[in-house]
């Protein structure tokens, strides 16, 4: 009888962690259950929020755009910015010089790519994101970069990139999708305006963005542009109207402003305006 | 019968309304219902439509439903004790917690229901003032502690003790203290306090006003980043926000554990609702029927989450500014909620950037007015003292839930003492005694009366019962077994009843 027990439990343990990967469900299964506990219900709503940033947070989303544009298939895509990150966090930024926690790059997000309001540390939303990476996440190790993070970093090319190449690479290969004017179609959200992510936004950075274009679109011809196009029609967007860097505070630009506008006007030695932090 | 008409709206006030006055009333009302609907959601650990919808909803149900300018909606110790009691089971904020505050608010809906057809305005006659005031002073300091992390811009804390809080905030002030938030919802709080004297209804708009500009000041000077000040964000209202509250096995798991609460939190909104009713009745309404007006109170949150709103009760201060514009009938309650909508979203976009450490301002505020000097020095003699000060002191220091078990504990021992004083009038007429009872002669209260008449058993007495409103089984069996002893002995105890 003992024996048996013994068996029983020796048989139990070994098929545990078997069972247990298999054991997360997937997102579909938990749309499907009538019942989630604090945890899925949390998942859940962090997938919601990414799918669907505008129904789902709209306290703190800010315009047409939601984390799913850039995080591509809900973050589930290699090499399109994937979310399955939470084994490098925290981890030291150059952005803003601090510890990051995975919460604060949540934040981030909310505040420059949907440049809405960015939303405190313990948000609901911020959680219920956090929940969703961490879902993510799961089997990844801990402390290594996983496979595809990021956008691939193109070579260089010897050529710098040119917005006015890129404007004619934007009208052959974008405008489908993304509208004559950037500002976004049914199919696909605006590239720049109001609509866009503001000047701060870590895809406003022609590098990253080039990379981020090349490994992603044209949506469906991923991969079938050439690094310089790539560079080149990054280039082209970067120099379009966008929000403004919410990091800098209007009231003190204006003031700078007025400033050197008075000073310039007086004659006066105007002092060198302070630069980026 | 009775019970259909209590449960049926009653508009006959209509016949003698004075529709100007009462709709300005409700406008006003309205103004001043946002940022409290506001903060008290933010104390319940919701989102703010919550409690702007609680203020619409159960706002227009109670007064529709009651008969008086009593003004109800969001309530501020309802609202912590939502947040106190759904907090360990799931995550501030989260899905499943804003299912379980609607789910803890039908329940706390339906135990008010129960305490309807259980006559409960009878009941909290009893409850004595004192106790309520000493409630509503400690849910102030309560309010004020609550206020410190949004004021100070660190996330929440969850303590056991109040007084925690204040030490972890000295001890790691260099690191958790964000001097601008504390900046902003200083200058809220002086605004406050300062323009209190001169305008007593408005102050808190004022004082949200002041605030807002020295927070947009800041926020336009330094940025959201460095100086990371908390914003409102967009408030979407939906125009009808109908559901169904979520029932599953979670959630009626939580409900067993949270019968307690509920009842606390069912009896906490129904006192402070009674003690509004009571005092308008006493004034303005002399026509109210208080068990109408529990109705009222208890299907409001019953309905209430059918429309997302989570529990309230009737408020002190919404209701005295109405009745202060002149507000008599229940029409300036219903103007009041409807007038939420419209105000809400004319002043949405504005709302977005509305500084969150004001809002731990306004917190302060309404505790600070909930601590009323004014309230609690007349309580300060031999009688409620005691029940006031035992109360206040079960509410901060055991928490809310307990100190309102404390305070029915000491109203009720309160209630016995009193009731058990009698009076003994001896008097002798040569050998026989004669002795008048004043007083009501029960279980608590007989002791006196049984050893004075054990101590002689041979003597004659006549025992006058007649100023005697009420005895219990145990005071006559009592009586009877003297008697039955006295004859034993030779005495005689005779019981006279005549005027
Ligand atoms: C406009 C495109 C864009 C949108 C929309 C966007 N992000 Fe991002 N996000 C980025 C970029 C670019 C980075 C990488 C920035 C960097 O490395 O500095 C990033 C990084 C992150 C990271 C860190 C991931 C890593 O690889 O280390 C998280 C987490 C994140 N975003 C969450 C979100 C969430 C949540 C949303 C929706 C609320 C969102 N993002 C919306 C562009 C976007
Ligand atoms: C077949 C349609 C299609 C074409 C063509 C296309 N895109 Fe996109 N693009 C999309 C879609 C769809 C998304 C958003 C993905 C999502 O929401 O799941 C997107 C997202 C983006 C984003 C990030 C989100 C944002 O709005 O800023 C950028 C940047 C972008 N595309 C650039 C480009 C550029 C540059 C080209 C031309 C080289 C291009 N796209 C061509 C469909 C397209």
């Amino acid at each position: 009888m003992k024996k048996l027990l013994f068996a029983a439990a020796g048989v139990l343990a070994l098929s545990l962690p078997a069972q247990d990967a298999a054991a997360r469900p997937t997102i579909e299964e938990l749309q499907k259950r009538a019942v989630l506990d604090d945890y899925e219900a949390n998942v859940l709503f962090g997938y919601n929020i990414v799918m669907d940033s505008n129904r789902y947070a709209p306290r703190y989303a800010g315009n047409a755009l939601r984390c799913s544009s850039c995080h591509l298939d809900g973050g589930t895509r290699p090499d399109g910015f994937p979310l399955f990150v939470a084994g490098v966090y925290p981890k030291w930024r150059a952005k803003n010089g601090v510890r990051n926690s995975l919460e604060m790059r949540i934040r981030d997000c909310f505040l420059y790519s949907l440049s809405g309001v960015m939303p405190p540390e313990e948000a609901p939303e911020v959680l219920a994101v956090s929940a969703y990476i961490s879902y993510l996440s799961y089997g990844k190790s801990i402390g290594t970069p996983p496979q595809g993070w990021g956008v691939p970093t193109l070579p260089e090319t010897g050529a710098d990139p040119d917005p006015a190449r890129g404007q004619a690479v934007f009208r052959r290969a974008c405008t489908l999708c993304h509208g004559a004017d950037g500002a976004g179609t049914a199919v696909a959200p605006p590239l720049w305006g109001f609509q866009s992510f503001n000047a701060g936004s870590g895809m406003n950075v022609v590098p990253r963005l080039a990379g981020f274009i090349w490994a992603n679109m044209p949506m469906g011809a991923e991969r079938s542009l050439t690094h310089q196009e790539a560079l080149d029609v990054a280039a082209f967007l970067h120099i379009q109207h966008r929000p403004f860097d919410p990091r800098e505070g209007r009231l003190r630009k204006l003031a700078e402003e007025i400033y050197h506008g008075l000073s310039r006007l007086f004659g006066a030695r105007a002092p060198a305006a302070p630069t980026g932090r | 019968m009775s019970l259909l008409r209590e449960a049926v709206p009653d508009l006959r006030w209509r016949r003698s309304v004075d529709v100007r006055r009462e709709v300005a009333a409700g406008l006003v009302g309205a103004l001043l219902v946002i940022p409290q609907a506001i903060t008290f959601a933010y104390v319940a650990g919701v989102a703010p439509e919550y409690g702007l919808y609680c203020a619409v909803f159960v706002g227009f149900l109670a007064s529709l439903l009651g008969n008086s300018p009593m003004v109800g909606g969001p309530n501020t110790a309802v609202s912590i004790l939502i947040g106190l009691t759904v907090l360990p089971f799931a995550g501030r904020g989260s899905p499943l917690y804003t299912e379980l505050v609607l789910a803890l608010s039908l329940m706390v809906g339906f135990i008010q229901l129960l305490m309807w057809l259980g006559r409960a305005a009878a009941l909290f006659r009893y409850f004595s003032p004192a106790a309520i005031i000493g409630i509503k002073a400690g849910v102030g300091v309560w309010l004020i502690a609550s206020a410190l992390e949004g004021a100070t811009g660190m996330g929440p804390m969850t303590v056991k003790f109040l007084y925690e809080k204040f030490y972890i905030v000295l001890a790691g002030w260099q690191e958790l203290v964000n001097p601008y938030a504390t900046l902003v919802s200083g200058v809220t709080v002086a605004a406050g306090l300062l323009l209190r004297r001169r305008w007593r209804r408005s102050y808190v708009v004022l004082a949200v006003l002041i605030g807002s500009i020295v927070g947009g000041l800041v926020y336009g000077w330094l940025g959201p980043v460095d100086s990371d000040l908390e914003l409102l964000g967009h408030v979407t209202l939906d125009a009808l926000p109908f559901r169904i509250p979520t029932l599953g096995p979670p959630h009626w798991l939580f409900l067993e554990l949270a019968i307690a609460p509920a009842i606390a939190i069912a009896i906490l909104g129904l006192a402070q609702s009674l003690v509004i009713a009571r005092d308008l009745k006493s004034t303005v309404a002399p026509h109210l029927d208080l068990h109408k007006e529990v109705f009222a109170q208890a299907m409001a949150n019953a309905l209430g989450p059918f429309f997302s709103s989570f529990a309230g009760s009737g408020s002190f201060n919404r209701t005295a500014i109405a009745l202060e514009m002149g507000a008599r009938t229940p029409l300036s309650g219903m103007v009041a909620a409807l007038a939420v909508v419209l105000i809400a979203w004319l002043l949405g976009p504005v709302l977005t950037y509305l500084p969150m450490p004001v809002v731990a301002g306004v917190m302060v505020l309404v505790g600070i007015g909930m601590i009323q000097p004014r309230e609690l020095r007349p309580m300060l003699n031999r009688i409620d003292g005691p029940v006031l000060l035992v109360t206040l002191f079960a509410v901060i220091f055991l928490g809310l839930e307990s100190g309102i078990l404390v305070a029915v504990t000491a109203s009720v021992i309160f209630f016995v003492a009193s009731a058990s004083q009698v009076r003994l009038a001896i008097s002798h007429q040569g050998e026989a005694e004669h002795i008048r009872v004043t007083g009501n002669l029960f279980y608590a209260s007989i002791d006196r009366l049984a050893k004075h008449l054990h101590a002689n058993p041979a003597a004659v007495t006549s025992l006058d019962l007649s100023r005697v409103p009420f005895r219990d089984a145990t005071a006559m069996q009592l009586i009877e077994r003297i008697q039955r002893e006295r004859v034993r002995c030779g005495g005689k105890l005779e019981v006279v009843e005549e005027g």
